[in-house]
């Protein structure tokens, strides 16, 4: 009767950089679930071994920056000794920290645009020689590549950058078939805000219920909700979607 | 697969193209499914092939009356209604310089006041975990030549998902658009010919036009729990042609 699977992503072979927390780990497991070999990537080896651990099926663990050139080499050796070529590349890993105008350092630039931006770029670039043609692509982009929010101005415009690189790569990348898609979440359940903006609990906890009042859903979401997403993205399901910006953001950035 | 275990879904344009692909989909995904379209003979077709978790009611998106008829069939069956497709619509090419008043409400009257009937008369039967979609179009955001009046009609269709988002917020009812590029349906295809079909394909980075069920996929996953944490959104399925 048709030709849809339980398993969207049987047999496929995914890599999920920024795995071990969040929106990464989230998707690592329901890459998993629907069948898929995943690779996934963090840059603390303790973080990155515990979050594994979590995990049920065939995973492999590579610790490394994705701001370090070498250690994207080393990523992609491993894949390509232990597989063969990717399917799916989740290219996740990402930075931020709140910072005013007045108060940015340069550190501050520097280190969002080296990991998201740069980041980003040559995480996609050394996997092309083992991404398979009519493979996916997905890019974590943010819903602040199209919002002003004060604090955010150097992380929305790497977010904005990443978006942009979606466009190219698709022409680019077209003659293979290669869809190349970005995922904008709004604000998401992962305790980063706590962690990026330096709030006791309580303070993140009120912060939150303020910034849910702005959202026409009036929650955030939950890294799963975002995984759902990236499922669609790197499956048959979307096969006629590419160069799209795709917005899990309960509404916030669409009103 | 059974991503829509016991739902109960609508159908507007339900009998041909998208509509149908989308209702095939729906039912193999586990959904009870009414289509609503205006030519009978298509409507029977459709029924027959889609089974018994089928039904089709008889009727036009702008006529109100029609409209109420589909909804008390829906209630009338299942009690509630889950995901509501607002995919019926109408479109047909005038360069400005031609372009008559008949034209402008003919394009307005299904796609525009149409889209915003099938949705309000709905609303009764909807609650929390119900997905409204909007069948929009690449021509909203783009210059199609000869199409104004069916590319600003797709262009309110996508703004109505932003202002209905905030109608809608409390109501746990999430409503998002399908935009679809140029689309391989059996109308399309007559409509086209093979050298025009090449060279529609040839305009997207897909180097072709979409098969309706490509589409379908799309709306379930907007139909379905995969997309709770999206509303108001534009899901473009064009092959990356409105995209760059």
């Amino acid at each position: 009767m048709n030709n849809h699977s339980a398993q969207k992503l049987a047999g496929k072979i995914a890599v999920v950089t920024g795995g071990s927390s969040g929106i990464g780990l989230a998707t690592a497991k329901r890459f998993l679930e629907e069948g898929a070999h995943v690779v996934i990537t963090g840059r603390r080896e303790a973080e990155l071994k515990e979050a594994a651990a979590t995990l049920k099926g065939n995973v492999t663990t590579v610790v490394g920056d994705v701001s370090r050139l070498e250690d994207l080499d080393r990523l992609f050796a491993v894949v390509k000794e232990k597989h063969g070529h990717i399917d799916v590349l989740f290219a996740n890993a990402g930075a931020g920290t709140v910072a005013p105008l007045e108060a940015a350092t340069e550190a501050h630039f520097d280190q969002t645009f080296d990991v998201n931006v740069k980041g980003t770029f040559f995480t996609v670039q050394k996997a092309l020689p083992l991404l398979r043609d009519g493979g996916s692509i997905i890019v974590t982009s943010s819903v602040t590549n199209v919002l002003g929010t004060a604090g955010f101005s150097a992380y929305g415009a790497s977010k904005a950058a990443v978006r942009n690189f979606v466009r190219a790569w698709t022409m680019e990348l077209k003659d293979r078939q290669i869809r190349v898609n970005c995922i904008s979440p709004g604000p998401t359940e992962t305790g980063a805000l706590q962690k990026t903006a330096g709030l006791t609990a309580d303070q993140a906890k009120e912060a939150a219920a303020q910034y849910a009042l702005q959202i026409p859903m009036g929650r955030w979401g939950k890294p799963e909700e975002i995984a759902a997403a990236v499922v669609f993205l790197a499956s048959e399901e979307s096969s006629f979607i590419t160069g799209i910006d795709l917005p899990v953001d309960g509404g916030l950035a669409q009103v | 697969m059974n991503r829509l275990t016991g739902k109960t879904a609508v159908i507007t344009g339900g009998a041909t193209g998208i509509g149908l692909a989308a209702a095939k989909r729906f039912i193999q995904e586990g959904a009870f499914v009414f289509i609503y379209g205006r030519r009978q003979e298509a409507l029977d077709a459709a029924v027959a092939e889609l089974g018994p978790k089928a039904r089709a009611i008889t009727g036009s998106v702008s006529d109100e009356a029609d409209l109420d008829r589909l909804y008390v069939a829906v209630k009338a069956e299942r009690g509630t209604l889950d995901i509501l497709f607002a995919n019926a619509g109408t479109g047909s090419p005038l360069k400005l310089g031609e372009i008559t008043a008949a034209h402008i409400d003919e394009t307005f009257e299904t796609n525009v006041k149409g889209t915003i009937f099938t949705v309000q008369k709905a609303l009764p039967l909807m609650g929390e975990g119900g997905s409204i979609i909007l069948t929009g179009s690449s021509a909203g955001t783009t210059g199609a030549p000869g199409f104004t009046a069916y590319s600003a009609s797709k262009a309110a269709v996508r703004n109505f998902a932003r202002t209905w988002a905030e109608d809608l917020k409390g109501t746990g009812i999430r409503v998002n658009v399908l935009s679809p590029g140029a689309t391989a349906t059996e109308l399309a295809k007559a409509a086209l010919g093979e050298e025009g079909q090449k060279s529609y394909g040839a305009m997207t980075p897909l180097l072709r036009m979409a098969e309706p069920s490509e589409i379908a996929a799309a709306a379930v996953f907007l139909a379905s729990s995969d997309s709770s944490f999206m509303t108001a959104s534009e899901l473009a399925v064009d092959g990356g042609l409105a995209q760059l």
